[in-house]
């Protein structure tokens, strides 16, 4: 476990590092030092000592042959300049004593009475040596050294020098460990101080100064970038969410806004009910408020396909021409109110496009309902569709309050809108452009803006590939129906005022109508009066709409009747799994009774 | 102690001394017989003197049998610096090949013997008083209780003869002229 101080300090740890590696470094150099110098002092003295005595045999050879004392003691106390030998001797060659010396206060143990074998050996402080001396082959006499021997005191002496050595290079470490933080370190601490100050702060517009192109240098310009993105993504998370709450804001003063005419209505139709005019234009105006709500519900609905990405299209084979009629007739209400004047430029060979009917017609409505919204009143607004390569191009133009050059991508953007300050009774909620963009993905297309700028009109191109198929007849999803009113009409609903409502609705129109408020109910009513449309509800007793759709198109007087849901629920989940029971349609509570007559009608 | 006693004890003494000379006298052949053999290590020959590599070195001796007989128990098998070691007794007319010649006390003309010597190249040593004027290189001479030796770098040099230096301090005394 690391010490503290160096755990936490990145600055410590490089000091701590130089100075352990340095250490361990100088320890075994020393230790090897100290070893070989050990052996090498060993062979160095026993070396010099057998040279002594070589030098020594062959200097006293002529007093052991001529029995010389007094010259052999001469010849021995030579020695007396080598301060290590501690005592020498000769021996004849019968192994007697035969001279002697003995350094001056030196003391030592007698000499030994005979002579050993010829070498050296280490006895305690001294080393001691025997060398016979050889003349003419024959030996005449052995020389003998004692000399001291302290290999400890060189140890000694060794290692002080080493502390030395050591305490000098740790100085020298902690430099080089020094400049290191400074060269090395210096941009990571940097790095490091700039990063707490960035969490400190939430300052995403702090740098780094980079001051090396080595790793570090590159370690700092990665730092950087990131902290680049870090700002990008924090400025546009905090878009999003000021986004979001002005959606939240927008939506609830959206949702808010149909109530009081409806309130009004109704107050209207309580006291001047008698008055049909009066009565009328309030039913008129409930209607319009009513229809709003709705348009912004599904808005809403279509927002969280979007976030949880579960938006999707069926595609089928189209003709642009007949879901661009149906996206204006959508609009002309709108265009009319505004006083604008609207043309339609559309050629006359069917262009065929795979894609979703209803998306397409919400796309290109919503186009249309954009342009008349930021066009002042009186406005002029242009549809064109025409054939552009492998394309199919349909553009709408106006001569509103165009778009700054920055705005043209951004308001693709979720809950973006152009002018917050317009007047907000058809302010929308600010996804329909982003659902637009979404859809079209879908559809393999894509939306782009173009304006010379604000206050110059805008144009919004639309382009998707184009189907090269020859349709015999303009393709349609409903199957068409038998020309004339008077159907036989089924309606299936345990809330029994839509029912009745509806019901008596359509039987004021031509329709023949059975009424149901049970799922066995609708299936003995089905059984009986076989219908050729019926509008069932999914969530009623005994018998769920599901259950009911598939028991009908197993029947053969009912297989061919066009079955359509009627459902609270309109996620994408809900309208599968009535197309997996067979059902034809799919709509979603409320019901605008104009659906219904559509549906009835063939369109 | 009676007169017999003290009689017995001299004639004790006497022999005792007796003894110790003839010892002595043993001895001083042994100890000089093993330095001529000596000598001959300590000294350079002119190449001229050994004709062969394995011409033996030739001690001769004159007047000293003594001597003769410890040489010749002492040499057998033993080399001077790869010559083989002969022993000869010589007179002056047969001193012709001897490389180390010793002129004992019992030489018949010693002067002449060892000037013979010194003139046909040979080491000579001599045993006597101021026997270096007789013109040996080596003159033996008693010092204290054994026996060393004088020596003469200049008459061994007239001999053409070199003595090594190693030798040299354990002569009693070296002299260049004699």
């Amino acid at each position: 476990m690391m010490p503290r101080f160096i755990r936490n300090s990145l600055r410590n740890k490089v000091m701590v590092m130089a100075i352990a590696t340095t250490l361990v470094a100088l320890l075994l150099s020393a230790l090897g030092l100290v070893i070989y110098d050990l052996r090498a002092y060993e062979r160095q003295w026993s070396t010099d000592l057998e040279a002594q005595a070589d030098v020594l045999a062959r200097a006293s050879a002529p007093a052991l042959s001529f029995g010389d004392r007094v010259t052999a003691e001469k010849d021995l106390s030579v020695m007396r300049v080598r301060q290590h030998i501690l005592a020498a001797a000769l021996y004849t060659p019968d192994g007697k004593l035969f001279a002697t010396y003995v350094k001056k206060n030196a003391e030592v143990p007698a000499f030994p009475p005979a002579p050993g074998a010829d070498g050296y050996r280490i006895a305690g402080d001294e080393l001691v040596l025997f060398r016979s001396v050889v003349e003419n082959g024959e030996k005449i006499g052995t020389v003998h050294l004692r000399s001291t021997y302290r290999p400890w005191d060189r140890l000694r002496d060794y290692l002080t020098i080493l502390l030395g050595v050591m305490v000098a290079s740790l100085a020298v470490a902690a430099v080089v460990a020094s400049w290191m933080q400074k060269a090395v370190i210096g941009p990571i601490l940097e790095v490091s101080g700039l990063a707490h100050r960035v969490r400190e702060t939430r300052d995403y517009s702090l740098r780094a100064t980079k001051t090396t192109e080595d790793e570090t240098g590159q370690l700092v310009d990665s730092f950087n970038e990131m902290l680049a993105e870090s700002g990008r993504r924090a400025a546009a998370i905090r878009l999003a969410d000021q986004r979001k709450d002005e959606f939240l804001a927008t939506l609830a003063h959206e949702l808010r806004n149909p109530l009081a005419p409806i309130r009004n209505g109704l107050e209207i139709l309580r006291v001047a009910g008698d008055d049909p005019d009066k009565a009328l234009m309030a039913r008129e105006m409930m209607q319009r408020q009513l229809t709003q709500m709705v348009r912004l519900v599904d808005d809403l609905l279509d927002v969280s396909r979007i976030t949880t990405g579960k938006l999707a299209v069926r595609k089928e084979a189209l003709e642009l021409q007949s879901v661009l009629r149906d996206a204006v007739e959508i609009v002309r209400p709108f265009l009319e109110a505004r006083r604008h004047k609207f043309d339609c430029v559309l050629p006359d060979e069917p262009i065929v496009v795979d894609g979703d009917r209803t998306r397409l017609a919400q796309v290109f409505s919503n186009l249309l309902n954009n342009a008349a919204k930021y066009t002042d009143p009186g406005g002029q607004i242009l549809l064109s569709a025409a054939r552009e390569g492998e394309d199919a191009v349909v553009r709408v133009r106006d001569n509103g309050v165009g778009l700054a050059p920055e705005s043209l991508e951004q308001i693709f953007d979720m809950f973006v809108q152009v002018d917050r300050t317009l007047e907000r009774s058809q302010a929308g909620l600010g996804v329909g452009l982003t659902l637009a963009r979404r859809l079209l993905q879908l559809h393999d297309g894509s939306i782009e803006a173009h304006s010379d700028g604000a206050g110059r009109g805008s144009e919004f191109v639309v382009r998707l590939p184009l189907t090269f198929v020859r349709m015999a007849h303009s393709p349609g999803t409903v199957e068409p129906a038998r020309s004339g009113a008077g159907r036989r009409v089924l309606l299936a609903d345990d809330n029994v005022d839509f029912a009745t409502s509806l019901g008596d609705l359509l039987s004021a129109r031509g329709h023949e109508v059975r009424i149901a408020h049970d799922g066995a109910e609708a299936l003995r009513a089905a059984e009986a009066f076989r219908p050729e449309v019926a509008f069932v509800d999914i969530g009623m007793p005994k018998v769920h709409g599901y259950e009911v759709a598939r028991r009908m198109r197993a029947s053969p007087g009912t297989a061919r009747t066009l079955l359509v849901a009627v459902t609270g629920w309109g996620q994408e989940n809900d309208r599968k799994r009535a197309r997996e029971a067979g059902f034809d349609r799919h709509l979603v509570k409320p019901v605008d009774p104009g659906e219904i007559e559509a549906i009835l009608e063939g369109r | 102690m009676t007169r017999t006693a003290l009689r017995i004890f001299a004639l004790a003494m006497a022999l005792a001394a007796m003894d110790v000379r003839a010892q002595a006298t043993t001895t001083e052949a042994i100890v000089k017989a093993a330095f001529l053999y000596k000598f001959a290590g300590y000294v350079e020959w002119p190449s001229s003197a050994f004709p062969t590599p394995d011409t033996p070195i030739v001690i001769g001796v004159s007047g000293a049998d003594e001597v003769v007989g410890e040489l010749e128990r002492l040499v057998p098998g033993r080399n001077v610096n790869g010559h083989q070691v002969l022993v000869r007794r010589v007179r002056e007319e047969s001193i012709r090949g001897v490389h180390v010649l010793f002129v004992g006390r019992g030489a018949a003309d010693a002067p002449a013997l060892a000037r013979a010597g010194q003139q046909q190249g040979a080491l000579v040593v001599t045993e006597v008083d101021r026997g270096l004027e007789l013109g040996s290189a080596i003159n033996f001479v008693p010092v204290e209780d054994r026996i060393g030796f004088d020596v003469s770098l200049g008459n061994a040099e007239k001999a053409g003869l070199r003595i090594s230096a190693r030798m040299l301090p354990v002569a009693r005394k070296v002299i260049v002229r004699p």
